[in-house]
């Protein structure tokens, strides 16, 4: 029997069967369809627009190219204390700052009218010359620390960088270029809302249902308690979906407006001009050490692409700082604006273009030096936090070395370039790679309520994006009150029961379990039943004299004030970590990866990855291990397929189509071995357990890039490797 | 721009998965919309729209399509099935449904009525030889999670046991 077949998914059933209801599978009575006509132009401005033939489309309701700021308010970016994936609100005035930025917004009774009339409207624009990449001259360029003045985005600097890497006896000064890259959820950006008198529902599958009501409110002027907001499957995230969208306050008052709930379900080549999206990255790696590959000082420099409008915070080098034991080290950051949508959180958004430079430019040194790579990551291991001087809570990355390297046949490795060959001459490549990711948790409040019929509710902040925390807290529950997992119901993804802080960054399931575990000693408590061990529920309820008995509890990280408790009931961020007061916590991974180039056409197939986790207690085995899969199938497209190119004559994205923008397919994956160290977290929280679904890509891409070094003995600097770099 | 297009709409009859619906239908509307929008079978997806994700995977009289890419009326005297009507009407899963299960083939599972369609196609026309085989013939589907290793082994699984 599989591990999944011991103990399955909770919610399984649902997906495979196609019950499971996502945010736009939502189809009420009178239910309305709208559709959005976008701006041609690269930036610029709307001179001029012609609704009158969609207007005459059988079956069109609204056409609207304009909102007044006094209906529509525009909102405020997520990352400047707000609740928006960015502050510029489409609809408001004639000024076009991307290609693919909205201009008019149709609803019709039918998707089919709504696209026709979209087709139809027709404008005329005042174009604008407009920057799209890092080196284009009307990208502005600024240092971070002075754009965005706030202690957390301080460029690091411990010791002195710069003085020892210029005396270190090995040098390594490279750069490394990544593309930017579409997050690509399988499930389209979109929204069904719902008017039910003065109270508007919002069906929308979103990682921060609590951003989505208090940001709507404050958009339409209406009381946060008027919105209701329903997520309790996304069709995957990924950090794309991590905050109120343009399209919903225009959604929200186009259904007010007609009287009719309305369904809009962008276009996928929508998706791509208008979601948030990884931007490009250059990354300087000056890496000092000694003849043994003792790493003495890093310098690492990035520039990140931002928007015209915000400022996207580029946090680099608070990861990779943390990877080794590097006793000097400076992170200079800076932001280049272009004229796009507002970049954002793309899965490992910093780490996994950071871990490509950074294990590329260890990797050159354990060449430099002539020493193994694992060996030589283990040589720089460090039990304390190289930044604060602090020690790491838990920090096993040693041991997912050397388990991953037993595990993967790493001693037969030989470590010339081009000496491994298969039978068929293809050549053969070993790399590794270690990754890190910061353990951040963010306030929760978890409710518990206890029914005699021996059922428990659990109603708490969390969004099921996949990764399986809905799994993750049943099985908590299950587990501590000794119950079947089918008496456990969870309630995530809803703010009618909790106020839904946004779930990112690896911190939902630790953030999570231990507001649940608390609720769970609370309950208990009124139970009048010890702290811990099997709990017959429904004669304990029966006992209290009452049909069910209910408890709360509230959460915050180590060292967090109550008042973040407010702010995330404002539907703002509030999160705390990785440095926490006496200690620090990060997850660790390393990824051993195999690649194979076929002699004559040069293309690379990766036909097994060993990767091993240190994310603390595993708290769910088989959607954890699904988890690191999927990271994986991640970096593998990102090391050999992924990139947005600019598409320099209109403005925005050249390949916008799922056909274009080529993700891993089935036939590019081969065999994954994931392995955990399952070690608790001992500080961090009661429950010991750390992130998971981020760190599972950091890494993957330069242990990809490293074993094609090692195939061939070219060093490739810039993803993705296509066979054009290899002929 | 011309005028507004109107379009005469075209009376359609089709099962699907077993029932008879009859509907008048704009010759524009897509398979898809009618399943989600018309007949509430929202299992099956809508991830691009443009035949290229597999999301919408149906069948209509027994082979594999992209429900997006289909006008409904040209479903008109055929039969389709959805993952609705996959399962047994009393709640007894699909073998293959069940394998889906055992190997956590699936995440987000906004793919997975797809890959189920697929699955079963895929089954069905003898491609689970090998698992190459397998992954190439399940490669119109994508799963953005990477669900993939578990829905190789859950086709596997499924395939060999001569459903
Ligand atoms: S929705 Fe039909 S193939 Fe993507
Ligand atoms: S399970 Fe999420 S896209 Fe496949």
């Amino acid at each position: 029997m599989t591990a999944a077949a011991a103990r399955p998914r909770v919610d399984a059933r649902a997906k495979v069967t196609g019950a499971a209801r996502y945010g736009t599978d939502r189809t009420p009575e009178g239910l309305a369809y709208a559709a959005m006509a976008v701006a041609t132009v690269g930036k610029g401005r709307v001179v001029e627009i012609d609704t009158a033939a969609a207007a005459a489309v059988a079956g069109v309701r609204l056409v609207l190219t304009r909102f007044e700021a006094s209906e529509l308010k525009p909102p405020v970016y997520i990352m400047a204390g707000g609740h928006a994936v960015q502050s510029l609100q489409p609809l408001l005035s004639d000024h076009i700052a991307y290609r693919g930025q909205p201009i008019a917004l149709v609803v019709a009774d039918t998707p089919v009218a709504a696209t026709e009339a979209a087709n139809r409207v027709c404008a005329r624009y005042e174009a604008a010359p407009f920057a799209l990449e890092l080196d284009d001259e009307d990208a502005e360029k600024l240092r971070q620390p002075e754009a965005l003045p706030v202690p957390a985005l301080a460029d690091i600097a411990v010791g002195d960088a710069e003085a020892v890497f210029a005396g270190s006896e090995v040098r390594v000064d490279e750069v490394y270029d990544h593309p930017k890259q579409a997050a690509t959820p399988m499930e389209l950006l979109g929204c069904v809302v719902e008017w039910r008198g003065d109270t508007v529902v919002v069906h929308e599958g979103t990682q921060n249902a609590g951003a989505l009501r208090n940001g709507l409110a404050l958009q339409l002027g209406i009381d946060p308690a008027d919105v209701e907001v329903i997520s309790p499957y996304l069709g995957g995230g990924f950090g794309q979906k991590n905050s109120l969208q343009p399209h919903l306050g225009p959604v929200a008052l186009a259904a007010r407006r007609l009287g009719r709930p309305v369904k809009f379900v962008m276009t996928r080549p929508q998706t791509f001009h208008q979601g948030s999206f990884r931007p490009a990255s250059r990354h300087r790696v000056r890496l000092g050490a000694d003849g043994n590959g003792r790493l003495t000082a890093a310098i690492y420099e990035v520039d990140q692409e931002t928007s015209r409008h915000d400022l996207f915070p580029a946090m680099y080098t608070e990861a990779m700082s943390r990877l080794y034991g590097v006793p000097n080290f400076s992170g200079p950051t800076r932001l280049v604006r272009v004229d796009t949508q507002t970049p954002g959180y793309m899965r490992a958004p910093f780490e996994s273009p950071a871990s490509f430079a950074f294990e590329s430019a260890v990797d050159e040194l354990a060449y430099a030096v002539g020493r193994d790579p694992v060996a030589l990551r283990l040589a720089n291991d460090t039990g304390t936090d190289p930044i604060t001087g602090q020690p790491f809570s838990s920090r096993h990355v040693a041991e997912c070395l050397r388990r991953g390297a037993e595990r993967f046949g790493w001693a037969a490795r030989d470590p010339a370039p081009g000496s491994m060959r298969a039978d068929d001459g293809s050549l053969i490549g070993w790399g590794v790679a270690i990754g890190a990711y910061p353990a951040c948790v963010a306030p929760a409040i978890a409710h518990v309520r206890a029914g005699a019929d021996g059922r428990v509710v659990v109603a708490v902040d969390g969004h099921e994006m996949g990764q399986g925390i809905r799994s993750a807290i049943t099985f908590l529950v299950a587990d501590d009150l000794g119950i079947a997992v089918d008496r456990v119901t969870v309630d995530i993804g809803d703010t009618r029961v909790a106020p839904q802080h946004l779930t990112a960054g690896s911190w939902g399931t630790a953030s999570a379990l231990p507001a649940v575990h608390a609720a769970l000693r609370e309950l208990r408590a009124r139970l009048g039943v010890a702290e811990t061990g099997m709990l017959d529920v429904g004669a304990a309820v029966a006992a209290a004299g009452q049909p069910t008995v209910e408890a709360e509890a509230a959460t915050l990280g180590p060292g967090q004030p109550p008042e973040m408790l407010d702010r995330s009931r404002a539907g703002k961020v509030a999160f705390t970590g990785p440095v926490y007061p006496g200690f620090t916590s990060f997850s660790f991974v390393a990824h051993f990866v195999e690649v194979r180039i076929e002699a004559t056409t040069r293309r690379v197939r990766v036909p097994r990855v060993v990767s091993v986790v240190d994310c603390g207690r595993v708290a769910s085995a088989v959607t954890a291990a699904s988890q690191v899969r999927g990271g994986v199938v991640w970096g593998l497209g990102a090391a050999l397929r992924e990139a947005s190119e600019p598409e320099r004559r209109y403005g925005g994205f050249f390949n916008a189509t799922m056909e274009e923008y080529v993700i891993s397919v089935n036939a590019d994956i081969g065999e994954i071995e994931v392995d955990f160290i399952d070690e608790p977290d001992p500080l961090l929280n009661p429950v010991g357990v750390k992130g998971l679904g981020e760190v599972a890509l950091v890494g993957v891409v330069p242990a990809v890039t490293n074993a094609v070094f090692h195939a061939t003995g070219q060093r490739l600097r810039r993803v993705p490797i296509t066979i054009a770099d290899l002929l | 721009m011309g005028g507004a297009t109107i379009v005469p709409a075209v009376e359609t009859s089709f099962t699907v998965n077993g029932q008879t619906v009859h509907m008048a239908l704009d010759p524009r509307e897509s398979l898809l919309d009618v399943l989600r929008e018309r007949l509430g079978l929202t299992g099956t997806k809508k991830g691009c729209d443009q035949g290229q994700c597999g999301a919408c995977t149906v069948h209509l009289d027994g082979r594999r399509i992209v429900a997006c890419l289909m006008p409904a009326v040209q479903a008109n005297g055929r039969a389709v099935a959805t993952i609705e009507g996959v399962a047994s009407p009393d709640g007894v899963l699909h073998p293959l449904q069940e394998a889906f299960i055992e190997h956590d083939a699936l995440q987000c599972g906004y793919c997975t009525p797809g890959q189920v369609m697929s699955g079963l196609a895929c089954i069905a026309e003898g491609h689970v030889g090998s698992d190459a085989e397998i992954r190439e013939y399940m490669s119109g589907n994508l799963c953005r999670c990477g669900a993939y290793a578990g829905i190789v082994a859950a086709v596997r699984q499924a395939g060999r046991s001569g459903i």
